[in-house]
């Protein structure tokens, strides 16, 4: 495979953490305008702690998510009352807040004589540790498939199991499933917090990916980006972010047919797409149909 | 002191722009229930048709409004068609994903007739600003002042004067019992929708003779004054949403002269924040689920 194959397959495997973290929200009856704040989280957080501390990449991705899980429980707490727009707001609101604050950070240490760290709207360049690492850019693509493989081994247990039953239950009709003796109020916060660290997961292997973050990369494009991502896939399975994404940047920007116009054609499709399944390729009604053939 | 009234003046003529912006996203949200991200894109559109007409034409002011005013007007009435007729009875979030997907179409539409980063627009006034005292006013803004009382008094009169402002109101209200009346409630849908971007046309076509320039970042700034001034104002309220992009053009002058353009806009969206937290009864009265 060429670099720019390499390159065009791991970004594919980043974003869609990203678009599993909306997915989630999503089958939880709840729309977030905001993820990208907590990729960006994810992905300040690792770099200082690789970059700037030495820590090995692995551990600075745990922590990272935990801070991931922990930011998105704080925005969580005041705003998962709300409901539909209102959240969608109230996420937006904390994610440009976040964002600007990553304008306003200035937070460096000299690393063998040169200034490393963020630096406001210059971007915090020189996150190394892949590199200094030895580890290949194919190596460091299989990483981040496995760590996707896993997470959606995750997310295909939760849709066999009992919770996650649940969860579609209270993203359906949250009085019936209050009513049946969910605790509502719990299980959005626990969606919340695994969505906070997904979306950081994929910041910190972004961030390494790519050496270099500024604060523009986290701005509401990519979160309505990741949400779109979502809802064209299919809200059925887990599989159906990933076919959003994959819709995305792996037909169009791999292909270049399109080039220039671009947006214009996918743009349309999506549309038009939306107009025939509202609720993606793979929505509940098509996973059913595969699922009654298949087993 | 005269810092202070200078901000309160130019907070009020940026607001005026915001209130003209929140309008047209509360009339959509009113009668559909959706969001439309396009909504600003499709201004832009209308921005970047006058330019090229003004670029290519010795075009006047007057021509280059109604460019404005018309292009914005046929961008909404197509973004429309493909995102919100089709979702009128389903879902909100795919309506709204749907825009967002317009939203990348028109805004690439636009940059691919004008592909640099910046273009000139023409001033609506080439001379220098009027002065009053130590307060210095912009021809700019008072027009622009003076079109945002003009298109609410317009607003007012059709919505509570005339025929077709009924059939809008009753839409908004029962949608259900104004089908049964006989209100043709696709064809409401559809002229309000034109009228919200006509508002937002005018309002583009402003902002960009003030600010004597086009760039591709006006698509997303329409849309994100304009709804965060709807949401300030009280989701759906045509007086509130008003009363919320004065508040922000306010907020926004103030805090800009005093603390920079970064804590600006951290302030605009904190005070959105704590307002949405707080559930604060004129920001939760309408369903937008």
């Amino acid at each position: 495979m060429d670099d720019y194959a390499i390159g065009v397959l791991t970004n594919i495997g980043l974003v869609s953490f990203l678009a599993l973290s909306a997915y989630l929200l999503l089958i939880a009856g709840e729309m977030s305008f905001g993820q990208q704040a907590f990729f960006g989280v994810g992905a300040y957080a690792g770099g200082i702690l690789t970059a700037m501390y030495g820590w090995p990449l692995p551990l600075a991705a745990l922590a990272a998510m935990a801070l991931g899980a922990l930011a998105q429980l704080l925005v969580g707490l005041p705003t998962l009352r709300l409901r539909g727009l209102y959240f969608a707001m109230a996420t937006l609101a904390a994610a440009e807040m976040m964002r600007i604050l990553f304008e306003l950070v200035h937070f460096q240490r000299a690393i063998d004589g040169e200034a490393v760290g963020p630096d406001g709207t210059q971007g915090f360049r020189g996150i190394r540790w892949v590199f200094a690492h030895g580890v290949e850019p194919i190596e460091y693509l299989a990483i981040v498939y496995a760590l996707l493989v896993l997470a959606l081994a995750g997310f295909l247990l939760l849709e066999r199991s009992r919770l996650g039953a649940t969860l579609r239950g209270v993203g359906e009709d949250p009085e019936l499933a209050a009513a049946l003796g969910v605790d509502v109020n719990r299980c959005k916060l626990g969606v919340a917090a695994a969505a906070g660290a997904l979306a950081a997961l994929g910041g910190v292997l972004f961030a390494h990916h790519n050496t270099y973050i500024e604060p523009r990369n986290f701005d509401i494009m990519l979160g309505v980006h990741s949400l779109a991502y979502a809802l064209i896939g299919g809200l059925g399975t887990a599989l159906g972010p990933l076919l959003g994404v994959v819709l995305d940047i792996g037909a169009l920007e791999g292909s270049r047919v399109f080039q220039g116009y671009r947006m214009i054609v996918f743009g349309g499709l999506v549309a038009l797409l939306l107009v025939w399944r509202p609720r993606g390729l793979l929505d509940e009604r098509t996973v059913r149909w595969v699922k009654q053939r298949f087993s | 002191m005269i810092d202070l009234a200078q901000n309160t003046l130019d907070g009020l003529f940026l607001g005026s722009s915001y209130a003209m912006l929140a309008l047209g996203f509360t009339l959509i949200f009113g009668v559909l229930r959706r969001v439309n991200l396009a909504y600003g894109p499709a201004i832009m559109l209308g921005c970047y048709a006058a330019t090229w007409v003004h670029l290519n034409s010795g075009a006047g002011l007057l021509a280059l409004a109604a460019v404005a005013v018309l292009c914005t007007t046929l961008a909404g009435a197509y973004v429309e068609r493909l995102c919100f007729a089709p979702h009128r009875q389903g879902s909100a979030i795919a309506a709204m994903v749907a825009s967002f997907a317009l939203w990348m179409q028109l805004e690439e539409l636009a940059t691919l007739a004008l592909p640099r980063h910046i273009y000139p627009f023409p001033p609506l006034h080439g001379g220098t600003p009027l002065e009053f005292g130590a307060l210095t006013l912009r021809v700019e803004s008072l027009v622009m002042l003076g079109a945002a009382v003009a298109a609410c008094a317009a607003l007012w009169w059709i919505l509570y004067r005339a025929r077709f402002g009924i059939a809008v109101r009753a839409v908004i209200d029962q949608p259900g019992a104004a089908q049964l009346a006989g209100i043709s409630v696709p064809r409401t849908f559809m002229l309000t929708f034109a009228m919200a971007s006509a508002i937002g046309g005018l309002a583009g076509f402003l902002v960009a003779a003030s600010h004597e320039q086009v760039t591709p970042m006006l698509g997303m700034m329409f849309t994100l004054k304009g709804l965060l001034a709807m949401m300030l104002g009280g989701l759906g309220s045509l007086p509130g949403a008003v009363a919320g992009g004065l508040a922000l053009g306010l907020l926004e002058a103030h805090s800009q002269w005093f603390l920079g353009p970064q804590a600006r806009d951290l302030i605009a969206y904190a005070l959105l924040f704590i307002l949405l937290a707080a559930r604060v009864p004129w920001m939760t009265t309408r369903s937008a689920s």
